[in-house]
């Protein structure tokens, strides 16, 4: 490394860039790993990503980077410009994913401050045996161009934009004003709109560049336009725009049958001749010859083919010109990118400015609170006003900064898509992986939490859940074997579920294992225990059913972890599972860990708070509803139901706390179906309280999952209604 | 909320800092902090208790919108409590990224002690039990002695390496 010079600041952007490049490009390739063959535009994205990084890599220094960007770079260069058939894609997927991978280690060594010292040699020399494997294969099937490609470009070699599922199909119909000039030229502009979002369009009339009579038609007859396209009406409409030129724009969305009928609307439908089919990539000028080897590719066609010459002019006869057919892929990425421009800053920063937030907010409520303005006869008309105003601002400023701190979980869904694809291969098991509702927003801290559980989770379904594929096939199901992974909010929680079609839990094999460990009560039948019940053994440690430990799990660690780490971000796991039909495993995990609604009490003292959520309701007691047990347990009657009392003042040995039930007041508290009566001596009241956790310096406290500042600038401990009910 | 003096303003002269003691007095004794480890001292301000935990910890308070514990020197050091009076200050500490207030009766000065005046903590009769643990080193100023502790150790010797051994155990399950 070049140590004569500083580069800590270029270290680390360096660091910073190329974790991006890398992530980017892990998600690219994932997201085309199932397809016969990457796209021309992630082949020359792969392509950039490696020129970067072998290029910063050198300045750096780091010359096992360099030498493996270089080489994928050469994979990709001859990808890119000689395009190769039959090349073997998951393979090609799988040195990109080493690559990535080496590159990724190295970089984790370097920001540890270790020197970057993998061998590269390795992965080097695959990919040299790879590439010389391509240009073997690829000479020889480049040397017979495919006869169905005849008419069209020879360069094409990868399939044509086929409609897909996500594709939808318009009929659009713009009427000009009357008096507009050069109709063709509007026309073409709106035309040329629609490109950018189209996959397949068709209009009519179709020699609007050079015919300028054909401006007259349109003025006449209206602009017709078939648009196959991945967005909705709305969006078309907002690319057409009315304006001075269109008076009238008629959307229709229609299906894909009518779509490939061509025009049939308005009595005067044009004929085949008219009609054309442009080429998304084609510059303005090219757009008239296109037509015209369009009309001859057609005449050709027809000599060719046996079937007999269509009535009219269909978009599938010859659209396939598409020099990028991965223009859809191009389409849904076009969209992200229409989010507004983004910078990334420290989270140190973040973190900073929150605090900075809270404590103006603390700040605030000293000085509006302050003695000194009680003193009688003031007339603080003006001051309360301005006051609100000041309250009003950083509450905003407050809303503000949490929902800079909101992240979608997209990017631990792509690490598990990753997961999902390499267990998969490993074991030899064909798996779909599905993600719904990857954008769901979560807290960053949220999402730092629930990456390593869920990675477990998934692992074990893909290791566990799926059967083998001929264990799949003997019990009827589809060979590939079928992972969701979903996230949605729901009452002020995220629920990632993942799910899969596997085998399920099998109770009874879990029972056994109970039995054995003597985990279950010995005067109680298998079936006196809930299936839920059940299936919380495999959460415990060291339990786990599977016999053969295999790479990724089976060592009966694992699951404790991980419902460790749900429970230490205030989530719950829930487990279902039908045998045979396979099992999901839902995380139900606060939204924010931030800020939670709460109420604030207070006992001998010392303020409290309980999350709003898990309190059912207020009751003020009389003695006659307690019932005392001898061994000093307490319980409250209350509409016929009995409730165990906690008094939180006892409980914790608080000092000076209120002993009589009838001044206390009691709070009902559910967590899980399970209810509690906590007495505390006195409520506060209802706030949003900033939630801190408790210095890892002491030691977890059962009952307290974090603290908060109130208005005064005191502490208080927020009390966990799940601990308190154990 | 009181006089506050930020002694880790010039953060980047360690050099300038070595050797350089924060006293404190505790019971009879005068007790020496490397002045690296001190970030701040406070007047002692309202600490919220937390139920449960060693009496040495007297909770939590709230330094300029940081949740920080502190604890009692001279509960630590197993000392009689006494009552907090306007002398008593929180001393707040950085030990390994970990910010802990330390209660002491009062602060004493910063003191200048040379390495060849640091003396090994005797440890006849005592064995390793008692104070010795906290007390790395015995620095010589003038007439009087020192008591260097190490802050490491007096936070907590055996429940943070407890801890991290059980964070590393559930990196390592993954």
């Amino acid at each position: 490394m070049a140590e004569e010079f500083s580069t800590d600041g270029m270290l680390d952007i360096y660091l910073f860039e190329n974790e991006q490049l890398l992530e980017q490009l892990q998600e690219r390739v994932l997201e085309q790993k199932d397809a016969d063959c990457f796209d021309e535009e992630s082949i020359n994205e792969i392509f950039r990503t490696m020129h970067t990084i072998k290029g910063s890599s050198g300045i750096m220094m780091f010359d096992n980077i360099t030498a493996v960007s270089h080489k994928l770079e050469d994979v990709f260069y001859f990808l890119r410009e000689s395009h190769p058939e039959n090349v073997p894609h998951l393979q090609l997927v799988e040195h990109v994913l080493e690559v990535e991978d080496f590159i990724s280690g190295e970089l984790e060594k370097i920001r540890n401050g270790d020197p970057a010292d993998g061998d590269a040699s390795g992965i080097v020399a695959d990919l040299d045996e790879f590439l010389t494997m391509l240009k073997n294969g690829g000479v020889q099937e480049g040397i017979e161009p495919p006869p169905e490609n005849v008419h069209v470009e020879p360069k094409q070699f990868y399939i044509a934009p086929v409609a897909t599922s996500d594709s939808r199909f318009y009929k659009i119909y713009i009427t000009f004003y009357p008096e507009t000039e050069m109709a063709n030229v509007h026309a073409y502009k709106t035309v040329y709109a629609l490109k950018e979002i189209a996959e397949d369009l068709l209009y009519s009339p179709e020699d609007i560049i050079s015919d300028e009579s054909s401006a007259d038609t349109i003025v006449k007859e209206g602009f017709r336009i078939l648009l196959q396209a991945q967005c909705s009406e709305e969006e078309i409409r907002q690319i057409i725009g009315v304006g001075y030129d269109i008076k009238e724009v008629d959307v229709y969305e229609c299906k894909a049958e009518e779509f490939l009928q061509g025009f049939d609307f308005g009595e005067n439908g044009p004929s085949a001749a008219e009609s054309a089919v442009i080429d998304l990539n084609a510059s303005v000028e090219e757009i008239e010859s296109k037509a015209e080897a369009a009309a001859a590719a057609k005449e050709a066609e027809g000599n060719e083919s046996k079937e007999p010459a269509k009535p009219k002019i269909t978009p599938g006869d010859f659209v396939i010109k598409s020099k990028e057919p991965g223009k859809r892929k191009t389409l849904a990425k076009d969209k992200k990118n229409d989010k507004a421009s983004f910078i990334s800053v420290n989270v140190s920063k973040m973190d900073q400015l929150m605090e900075l937030i809270g404590e103006l907010v603390i700040s605030e409520s000293v000085v509006l609170q302050s003695p000194d303005l009680n003193v009688p006869g003031l007339n603080l008309d003006n001051f309360k006003k301005e006051a609100a105003q000041l309250t009003k601002v950083s509450t905003d400023l407050q809303d503000v900064i949490m929902s800079m701190r909101m992240v979608p979980l997209t990017n631990t869904f792509q690490k598990m898509n990753r997961i999902v694809f390499d267990v998969s291969r490993k074991l030899g098991k064909e798996i779909d992986f599905v993600m719904v509702g990857e954008q769901t927003e979560v807290d960053k801290n949220i999402i730092e939490h629930i990456s390593d559980p869920l990675m477990h989770i998934v692992r074990n379904s893909v290791d566990h859940g799926i059967e083998s594929k001929e264990a799949r096939l003997e019990s009827g199901k589809p060979e590939r074997g079928k992972v969701t992974l979903s996230a949605k909010t729901e009452a002020g929680k995220v629920w990632i579920s993942v799910e899969d079609d596997g085998t399920g839990l099998d109770r009874e094999k879990i029972i056994a294992k109970a039995r054995k460990q003597g985990l279950l009560d010995e005067t109680k039948p298998d079936s006196a225990y809930s299936d839920k019940e059940v299936y919380q053994f495999i959460t415990l440690p060291g339990f786990s059913t599977n016999e053969q430990v295999t790479e990724y799990s089976g060592r009966g660690v694992g699951m404790d972890v991980v419902i460790q780490n749900i429970q230490t971000i205030g989530g719950t796991l829930e487990i279902e599972s039908k045998p045979g039909l396979g099992s999901t495993m839902i995380l139900k995990i606060p939204l924010t860990l931030a800020i939670i609604d709460g109420i604030v009490m207070e006992v001998g003292g010392s303020s409290f708070v309980m999350e709003t959520g898990v309190i059912k309701q207020f009751i003020r007691v009389k003695d006659d509803m307690m019932i005392h047990e001898p061994n000093g347990d307490e319980y409250i009657m209350i509409r016929g139901e009995a409730y165990p009392v906690l008094r939180l003042g006892r409980w914790y040995g608080l000092e000076k706390y209120e002993e009589d039930v009838e001044n206390g007041i009691m709070m009902i508290l559910e967590v899980e179906e399970k209810k509690i009566c906590l007495m505390v001596d006195k409520l506060v009241g209802e706030r949003e309280i900033v939630v801190k956790p408790i210095p890892s310096y002491i030691k977890k406290v059962k009952g307290l999952s974090g603290c908060t500042q109130l208005g005064d600038g005191s502490i208080a401990l927020i009390l966990d209604a799940a601990g308190l009910i154990e | 909320m009181g006089e506050t003096s930020d002694l880790k303003a010039n953060s980047n002269g360690h050099d300038e800092q070595k050797g350089k003691y924060m006293t404190f007095k505790s019971g009879n004794e005068y007790f020496g902090l490397e002045i690296r480890y001190v970030n701040t001292i406070i007047q002692l301000q309202s600490v919220t208790k937390i139920p449960e935990t060693e009496d040495y910890i007297k909770g939590l308070i709230n330094l300029r919108g940081k949740v920080i514990p502190v604890i009692d020197v001279r509960l630590r050091f197993k000392q009689p409590e006494l009552d907090y009076n306007d002398r008593t200050c929180i001393i707040v500490i950085n030990v390994k990224s970990m910010m802990v207030g330390l209660i002491v009766e009062q602060i004493a000065e910063v003191v200048e002690i040379a390495d060849d005046n640091i003396l090994p903590p005797p440890t006849i009769g005592r064995g390793d039990k008692g104070h010795n643990k906290y007390v790395y080193g015995i620095g010589k100023v003038g007439d009087t002695v020192k008591l260097l502790l190490d802050p490491d150790k007096l936070l907590n010797d055996e429940d943070l390496s407890v801890v991290e051994s059980v964070n590393d155990m559930s990196m390592d399950e993954e």
